[in-house]
């Protein structure tokens, strides 16, 4: 049953993903690409991994889909429907992401992996909490400042000069 | 007292150290550097000279290599030969310089031209006291080198400048030969040093091709038959240059070269033979040649191989000190003769003598000291040629080669006559043409009168007043070629009456009939007139045989390397090129054409990582 | 139960997918898009291992919070960088930007 469900959600993301890049309008584009954030965002539950499972719905879907809704809806062309969306290289890049994929597809098959831990931990909520602020505290300050920066930096590039 | 003679030739060459240098700074005063260097090359002369008297002889200087174990060292040699030639070369040289100092006057490159006659005075210096072959060679270039620059003084006028090519590529054949020559006697006869040669012992076949090629840079040097036309031509660079370099010295130093290898020359007797008969021809050939030449100096030139294949020929025969008796005399006179010349073209400012004529009015001195010297090369007695050219005759007889003796009577008939006609036409009768003739200044007439002091009373040095001081000074020390002197009176008489007829003949074609028996003669004659006035056609046939197939080669060769070789540095230029032309397009300036190489990139790069493991790795 | 390596192959799926809108995509903006794809592809392989092969306290999974916030201000700059292009006239096509052509 649990197979099931994961191969379910797994076509889903490859066929939303697929569907991302190979979209004429960049609005549907990136109306696609919140399908498959969902879809990965259902990846996470079934692993177990709630938080980072609403936190993917949250920041990625709310805010950054927002957000490059927005930046399509601010830079649009009148003749995006007409517009080629894709550059010459097509034939190449498809080759080299296919072989790439062929490649990593034999590692991985070559490889034997883990099965599950019947006595695997499962990381509480309360358990993340603790560790981001206490072994990962270092690593949080400084994604707070990052994310100050790029919103300051933002806020600057942004500005309309009178 | 003699051993000094080593700083002999270092004076001259630190004239030629100031002058080249400072030159620009010094202008006139460096004729006066040049010359006083002269001038203690001569006293030094002086002083070795008495010192050979009192019996010194030569010392060496120190080591210098040591070729397959034989050592090599610089060494001077003293003796009556060399010391002999010190004071011509030093006398003639310094009287020249003096002389130049009037002729060279209003010449830009004066201090130039001075650096260079220093130079060349060093080098004769240093080839007369060098004591073994390759001291003697390095300086034999150098007087080769001097006689290029100077002969090309001139050098914006195109003739001079062939002409000092063509001395010195024809001088060059000579020199090869001689450095040929020099190493084979090496290798047979296990010796460079000329004392050696007198007990020399080797393979016969190779010392005679040693001594020959010797003999051939003699030949280029002397401006022998066939390698004299270089001479004629030289005639190109300033008169006092040619009175110098190609009348007194420098074409002396193969006569020289011959006199102070005669030991080896002795051993190998076909080579002396080699030596006379070519010494006979040059004689006789450019004597006729000078018969109808109509260029004052040209005329002189041809005189100057006439005289230095009669120097060949007596020592040919085995007349040791005929020939460089011969050689003192005629460097005397010959630099007399063409310092005249010089003058004479200083006056008018042509060097045709069918446009001169009636000069001895306007230029007492040049005119007086002009015949005096051609009384000296005719061979009229008292003066000094007569004395010397009858010691050839004498021995030339008395070694048992009576064709080469009637060559020589020949050559003095010659001689006479076309010396005599040479003063006849400039000197005498009416101008043929406008010319504002004036004496030279004093500083050209003083060395005249000196030279011609020497050219008369310098062969009583050899004559029976002096009971034959000079044969008994310098003679040759080894095996004797000659016997008993015979024939004495009656050569004398012979020789007296040669030249005697010679002016006469003279007289009677240019003063007397001189309007109708030069014409007559040349259409009488006009194959043989043609032929002598073309010089026998020498310098044309060389030019076919030579001149021209070498010329082709190098135009080849130069096209060879224009094509292949800067064609091969070119393609790999223009290869370069188009293949940076082909890569280049791989930067196409978009990012995402980059990124996609890099992703190409790295699958080759698993690829080839994981067939290397899977080769070497299972 | 699933082995990892389906969660691996996922992840694989996602990156090529990415990688090939990044080298195809015109517009700025969709490449954008595509770079976030492949953002995720790389979350998935980390909470995946942190599921089957993790430490007590969820490294993993606290690594793909982080990717997380981290691609959003990557995004976030990335996104006014276009609208600042575009606002001075400028096109927000990659092909038309090629200044350093060889």
């Amino acid at each position: 049953m649990a197979e099931f469900v994961f191969c379910f959600i797994a076509l889903c993301t490859c066929v939303f993903a697929f569907l991302t890049v190979t979209a004429r309008d960049i609005f549907h584009c990136a109306v696609w690409l919140a399908f498959c954030l969902l879809s990965v965002s259902g990846i996470y539950f079934y692993l177990d991994a709630e938080f980072v499972g609403v936190i993917q719905v949250l920041v990625y879907i709310g805010g950054i889909i927002t957000l490059f809704i927005f930046a399509i809806k601010l830079t649009a062309h009148i003749d995006d429907k007409t517009i080629k969306q894709t550059n010459k290289q097509i034939l190449p890049a498809a080759l080299g992401a296919a072989v790439f994929f062929v490649l990593l597809f034999k590692i991985i098959g070559s490889n034997p992996w883990a099965k599950i831990q019947p006595d695997a931990p499962v990381v509480s909520l309360k358990q993340l909490g603790l560790s981001l602020m206490t072994s990962y505290a270092l690593p949080f300050e400084f994604i707070s400042l990052l994310l100050l920066a790029a919103m300051v930096g933002a806020i600057v590039i942004g500005k309309v000069k009178r | 007292m003699v051993k000094f003679a080593h700083l002999i030739p270092v004076f001259p060459f630190l004239a030629f150290l100031i002058n080249i240098f400072f030159g620009k700074k010094l202008k006139d005063t460096s004729a006066f550097v040049s010359i006083f260097a002269s001038t203690i090359s001569l006293i030094l002369s002086v002083v070795t000279f008495q010192g050979v008297i009192a019996g010194e002889g030569s010392y060496s200087l120190g080591h210098w290599l040591t070729i397959y174990g034989t050592p090599l060292n610089f060494g001077v040699t003293v003796d009556s030969l060399s010391v002999m030639m010190l004071l011509v070369v030093t006398i003639v040289g310094t009287l020249i310089q003096i002389y130049s100092v009037g002729y060279m006057h209003d010449d830009p490159r004066f201090p130039r031209y001075f650096a260079y006659i220093s130079l060349f005075m060093t080098s004769m210096l240093g080839l007369v006291l060098a004591d073994n072959f390759v001291m003697l060679f390095i300086f034999w270039e150098g007087v080769g080198l001097c006689s290029y620059l100077l002969i090309s003084f001139w050098f914006e006028r195109p003739a001079a400048a062939r002409a000092g090519l063509k001395a010195f590529v024809v001088t060059r054949i000579g020199d090869t030969g001689f450095l040929i020559g020099i190493l084979l006697l090496f290798f047979v006869g296990k010796t460079f040093y000329f004392a050696d040669l007198a007990h020399v012992s080797g393979n016969e076949f190779f010392l005679t091709a040693a001594a020959l090629l010797i003999f051939l840079g003699a030949m280029g040097k002397s401006a022998q038959f066939p390698l004299h036309v270089w001479l004629p031509d030289a005639m190109e660079g300033p008169t006092a240059v040619s009175a110098l370099i190609h009348a007194a010295t420098m074409v002396a130093a193969g006569v020289y070269l011959v006199a102070r290898t005669f030991g080896l020359f002795v051993a190998v007797p076909f080579c002396l033979e080699v030596v006379a008969v070519i010494g006979g021809i040059s004689a006789l050939m450019a004597a006729s040649i000078a018969t109808v030449n109509n260029d004052i100096k040209r005329v002189l030139a041809y005189s100057t191989v006439s005289q230095l294949g009669l120097m060949m020929l007596g020592l040919g025969v085995g007349g040791y000190s005929a020939g460089t008796f011969h050689l003192m005399t005629h460097a005397f006179f010959k630099a007399l003769l063409f310092l005249c010349a010089g003058s004479v073209i200083h006056a008018v400012h042509t060097q045709d003598i069918q446009k001169m004529g009636g000069l001895l009015s306007k230029m007492k001195v040049t005119g007086i000291t002009f015949i005096l010297g051609t009384l000296a090369i005719a061979g009229v007695p008292p003066f000094s040629g007569f004395w010397s050219k009858d010691e050839i005759l004498l021995e030339a007889w008395n070694s048992g080669h009576p064709i080469l003796f009637w060559v020589a009577v020949l050559t003095s008939l010659l001689t006479a006559f076309y010396m005599s006609r040479l003063i006849f036409l400039v000197l005498f009768g009416k101008p043929r043409s406008d010319m504002h003739a004036h004496e030279s200044p004093k500083t050209m007439t003083i060395p005249l009168m000196i030279l011609a002091f020497f050219a008369v009373f310098v062969g009583l040095i050899g004559s029976p007043m002096t009971h034959h001081a000079f044969q008994g000074f310098i003679k040759f020390e080894g095996h004797q070629i000659t016997g008993e002197a015979s024939g004495v009176g009656w050569i004398m008489g012979l020789s007296t009456l040669v030249g005697l007829l010679g002016i006469g003949l003279a007289y009677l074609f240019y003063i007397q009939n001189n309007k109708i028996l030069p014409a007559a003669f040349r259409s009488q004659f006009a194959f043989t007139y043609k032929l002598l006035l073309n010089k026998y056609y020498i310098d044309e046939i060389y030019d076919f045989l030579f001149v021209k197939p070498c010329l082709r080669v190098c135009d080849f060769l130069s096209k060879f390397d224009f094509a292949v070789i800067d064609g091969m540095v070119n393609s790999v230029a223009e290869f370069t090129q188009g293949c940076s032309e082909v890569v280049r397009r791989l930067q196409t300036g978009l990012v995402q054409n980059y990124m996609l190489v890099q992703i190409l990139g790295l699958i080759i790069f698993i690829l080839t990582v994981s067939a290397f493991a899977q080769l070497f790795l299972h | 139960m699933i082995p990892l390596g389906f969660f691996v192959a996922l992840s694989a799926v996602l990156f090529c997918l990415g990688i090939y809108g990044v080298l195809v995509r015109r517009n700025v903006v969709g490449i954008l898009i595509s770079i976030e794809l492949i953002l995720n592809a790389a979350n998935i392989n980390l909470v995946a291992f942190n599921k089957y092969l993790g430490t007590p306290d969820g490294m993993g999974q606290i690594f793909a919070l982080f990717v997380v916030a981290i691609a959003a201000a990557a995004s976030v700059v990335g996104l006014v960088l276009v609208i600042a292009i575009y606002r001075n006239g400028k096109s927000i096509f990659a092909d038309d930007y090629n200044l350093m052509k060889w």
